[in-house]
C-alpha cells in the first residue's frame, strides 16, 4: 500500500514494563498476559492516517535489560520517534528514566520526538508512581506524556498516533530534513490516493500482514 | 515461601517431559528394560503420554464412511406435486454423484490417516532402535566412539529423547569440574540472598532508589521465569519446574557473579531442565555458557560479537550471494536476527523439538553449527525473503513460521558449505579477530 511517509519508532525502557505488549496492542489489537521475553529486537508495522496522509510506522521494540543497552543503542539511529516506557507499579522503572533519556538523546538525532509512557494504568491498586510525577518528569525534559494500559488498550492508539502527529508537525515546520533518511523519515514510493479506504486511526494492519 | 522452595527442590518434580531420564538411574540400561519401556510408551500410553498417536487414531482405522449414511434422497412432501420423471432421474443421478464423491473423499482421508499413523509408528520404531543403539553400543564406549563416522551420522539424525540429556552432558563435558556439591553450595548462597532481599524489601519503602544491581538481577530472574516458554505452562509460578529453573539461574549468579543473569539464559536452562536432572542441568548450563561464543554473547562483549557477525556474513555471502545482496540493499544487518537466535540457541525461535535437534548437533559441532543453522534458515526461506522489504524480512526472521519444516531445514543446513576460500569457520573467525577493521560495520558506533 502506498504511504506518504514512513516513520521509524523505537520503544525503550526497563525490562518487563510492557513494551512488547504495547506494540502488540497497537498492531494486532490484542493483549497477551504472559508475553515472551524480547531478546535483541522485535518489529511491528502499522499504517495510520494523519492530516489525510497515509503514514507507515516501522516500530523497533528493543530488549530492556541493562546488559543489552550497548546493543540496542545502535537502533536509535534513524529513529524519528521514541516511546520511553516505565511501569507505574514499579518505582525503579521510573527511577531509571534519566539514564534512558541520556542514552536516547546521545544516540539519536536531536529532533527525535520522545513520548514518555507510564504503562499498566489498569493496575491502579498497585500504583507506585503518581501520574503527576510522570507529568512533572515529562515537563522538565520536554517530552510528551501519557499513561496507557496495554491490557485495556487505554491510550495506546493515542500514544503512537500523537507521537506521529508531533513528528508530522515538525516536518510541516521544516524542522526535519525529510530527504535525509538519518532522521528516521522516508518519503513513500508514491503519493497516496485521495479517496483512500483507510480513515482516521482505524487503519490497523496486522504486524505480519501484507500492508504496502 | 523460602522453605517451600527448599522442599520442592529436594523432591525434584516427579513428572518427566520429553523422555527425560528418571533421576538416579544408571547410564546403561538393560536392553529388555528398554524394549519394555518402549512398548509401554508406544503401545499403551500412560497418563504421562496422552498424545501417543496409536491411541487416538486406532479407532478410526477400520474404514467406514460416515457422512454418506446421513445423506438421504427424499421425495417431495405429499402436499406438493410430485417431480416430473426426468427431474427425479436427474436428482437421483446428482445424489448418487454426491454420495460417490463423499465416499471417495472419506476413503482418501482414511488412507491419509492410515499413512500418517504408519509414519509415526515407523518413526517411533526408529527412535526405539536408535535409543537401543545409543544405550547399548555408543554410551558404554563413549570416548572411543564419539568421533567415529557412524556415530556422527547417527547423531546428525537427532538423538532419541531418552538419551538426549546424557549425550548432551557428555558432549558439553565438565571442564569446569563442577560437582553436585558445588551446585548445592551455590544454590544455598543464592537462597540466602533471596531471603535477605525479601526481608530487606519488606523493611524499606518501595521508593528507595538505591536498589543494587544484584538485587535487581534476582528480581529480574523472577520476572523472566514466567516469560520463559509461557505456552508450556511448566515454568510459571505453580508449575512443576518453576523452582528448578529459579534455582539454576540463582545458583549461576552466585557461581559467576561477574557474568550474572542475562536475558536468554532462562531459555537455555529451561531446555536443559527438560532433559537432565537439576544438578546435571546446572553443570551442563555452566559449562555451555563457558564456551567462547556463549561467553562473548552473555558478557555482551561487543567487539567479539561483531567479529562473530562478520564471520557469519563471510559464509552468508559465500553461500547465498543473491540474498546477501538483497539484505545489504535493505540494510538488514545480521545482529537483528542473530542476537535472538544465538542467545537462546534457537530455543525461542524454533519449535522446541526442532530446537533440541539443533542442540544435538550443536553439542557435536560447537558454535559453528549455530551459525550454520542460521544460514540453513536463510537458505530455506531464500525465495520468500528476496520478495520482502526491510520490515517484512525483519518481522519474518524475528518470528519464524510456526510450521517450519524440520526435515527440510536440516536438508538446507546440510547444504550450507562451511568453507570459504579453503578456510574453515574457526580460521575465518580467527583472521577477523586479528583484523577488527574488517568486522561488520553494524553496531560499531
Amino acid at each position: 500500500m502506498a504511504y506518504a511517509y514512513l516513520f521509524k519508532y523505537i520503544i525503550i525502557g526497563d525490562t518487563g514494563v510492557g513494551k512488547s505488549c504495547l506494540l502488540l496492542q497497537f498492531t494486532d489489537k490484542r493483549f497477551q498476559p504472559v508475553h515472551d521475553l524480547t531478546i535483541g529486537v522485535e518489529f511491528g508495522a502499522r499504517m495510520i492516517t494523519i492530516d489525510g496522509k497515509q503514514i507507515k510506522l516501522q516500530i523497533w521494540d528493543t530488549a530492556g535489560q541493562e546488559s543489552f543497552r550497548s546493543i540496542t543503542r545502535s537502533y536509535y539511529r534513524g529513529a524519528a520517534g521514541a516511546l520511553l516506557v516505565y511501569d507505574i507499579t514499579r518505582r525503579d522503572t521510573f527511577n531509571h528514566l534519566t539514564t534512558w533519556l541520556e542514552d536516547a538523546r546521545q544516540h539519536s538525532n536531536s529532533n527525535m520526538v520522545i513520548m514518555l509512557i507510564g504503562n499498566k494504568s489498569d493496575l491502579e491498586s498497585r500504583r507506585e508512581v503518581k501520574k503527576e510525577e510522570g507529568e512533572a518528569f515529562a515537563r522538565e525534559h520536554g517530552l510528551i506524556f501519557m499513561e496507557t494500559s496495554a491490557k485495556t488498550a487505554s491510550n495506546v492508539e493515542e500514544a503512537f498516533i500523537n507521537t506521529a502527529k508531533e513528528i508530522y508537525e515538525k516536518i510541516q515546520e521544516g524542522v526535519f530534513d525529510i530527504n535525509n533518511e538519518a532522521n528516521g523519515i522516508k518519503i513513500g514510493p508514491q503519493h497516496p490516493t485521495t479517496n483512500s479506504t483507510l480513515s482516521g486511526s482505524q487503519g490497523g494492519q496486522h504486524a505480519g500482514g501484507g500492508c504496502c | 515461601r523460602h522453605s517451600a522452595l527448599v522442599t520442592s527442590f529436594q523432591r525434584d518434580p516427579g513428572w518427566k517431559l520429553f523422555g527425560k531420564i528418571p533421576p538416579r538411574e544408571g547410564a546403561i540400561k538393560d536392553p529388555t528394560r528398554i524394549q519394555k519401556e518402549y512398548e509401554t510408551k508406544s503401545g499403551r500410553a500412560g497418563p504421562g503420554n496422552p498424545t501417543s498417536p496409536r491411541q487416538g487414531v486406532r479407532k478410526n482405522l477400520d474404514f467406514e464412511p460416515l457422512s454418506t449414511t446421513a445423506l438421504i434422497l427424499e421425495d417431495r412432501p405429499a402436499n406438493l406435486p410430485a417431480k416430473p420423471a426426468e427431474e427425479a432421474l436427474k436428482h437421483r443421478q446428482q445424489y448418487e454423484e454426491m454420495v460417490a464423491q463423499a465416499k471417495k473423499r472419506e476413503l482418501k482421508e482414511a488412507q491419509k490417516r492410515k499413512k500418517q499413523l504408519e509414519d509415526r509408528c515407523k518413526l517411533e520404531e526408529s527412535i526405539g532402535t536408535a535409543a537401543q543403539i545409543w544405550n547399548q553400543e555408543i554410551l558404554p564406549n563413549w570416548s572411543a566412539l564419539c568421533t567415529s563416522r557412524r556415530v556422527r551420522d547417527l547423531w546428525w539424525q537427532g538423538l532419541p529423547p531418552s538419551v538426549r540429556g546424557k549425550v548432551w552432558s557428555l558432549a558439553v563435558g565438565n571442564e569446569l569440574n563442577i560437582t553436585h556439591e558445588l551446585y548445592s553450595i551455590c544454590l544455598a548462597r543464592a537462597k540466602e540472598k533471596w531471603s535477605s532481599t525479601s526481608a530487606h524489601s519488606l523493611e524499606t519503602e518501595p521508593e528507595d532508589p538505591g536498589s543494587s544491581d544484584r538485587e535487581s538481577s534476582l528480581e529480574l530472574i523472577k520476572l523472566d521465569i514466567s516469560r520463559t516458554f509461557p505456552h508450556l505452562c511448566i515454568f510459571q509460578q505453580g508449575g512443576p519446574y518453576h523452582d528448578v529453573l529459579h534455582s539454576i539461574l540463582g545458583a549461576y549468579t552466585c557461581y559467576r557473579p561477574d557474568v550474572g543473569y542475562v536475558q536468554g539464559m532462562s531459555f537455555i536452562a529451561a531446555v536443559l531442565i527438560l532433559n537432565l536432572d537439576t544438578a546435571d542441568a546446572f553443570i551442563a548450563f555452566a559449562n555451555l555458557l563457558n564456551k567462547p561464543c556463549q561467553m562473548a554473547f552473555f558478557r555482551v562483549d561487543h567487539s567479539l560479537m561483531l567479529t562473530y557477525f562478520a564471520a557469519f556474513e563471510v559464509f552468508f555471502e559465500e553461500n547465498l550471494p543473491k540474498l546477501f545482496a538483497h539484505f545489504q540493499k535493505n540494510n538488514l544487518t545480521p545482529d537483528i536476527y542473530l542476537i535472538d537466535w544465538i542467545f537462546t540457541l534457537y530455543s525461542k525461535s524454533l519449535p522446541l523439538d526442532l530446537a533440541c535437534r539443533v542442540w544435538d548437533v550443536f553439542c557435536r559441532d560447537n558454535e559453528e553449527f549455530l551459525f550454520r543453522t542460521g544460514l540453513g534458515l536463510l537458505r530455506l526461506y531464500q525465495d520468500v525473503l528476496t520478495t520482502m522489504d526491510f520490515i517484512h524480512m525483519a518481522q519474518f526472521l524475528t518470528r519464524l513460521p510456526e510450521n517450519l519444516p524440520a526435515e527440510q531445514l536440516f536438508q538446507h543446513i546440510a547444504a550450507v558449505h562451511m568453507t570459504s576460500r579453503n578456510r574453515k569457520w574457526a580460521q575465518v573467525l580467527q583472521a577477523l579477530q586479528k583484523d577488527p577493521e574488517r568486522g561488520s560495520p553494524v553496531l560499531k558506533r
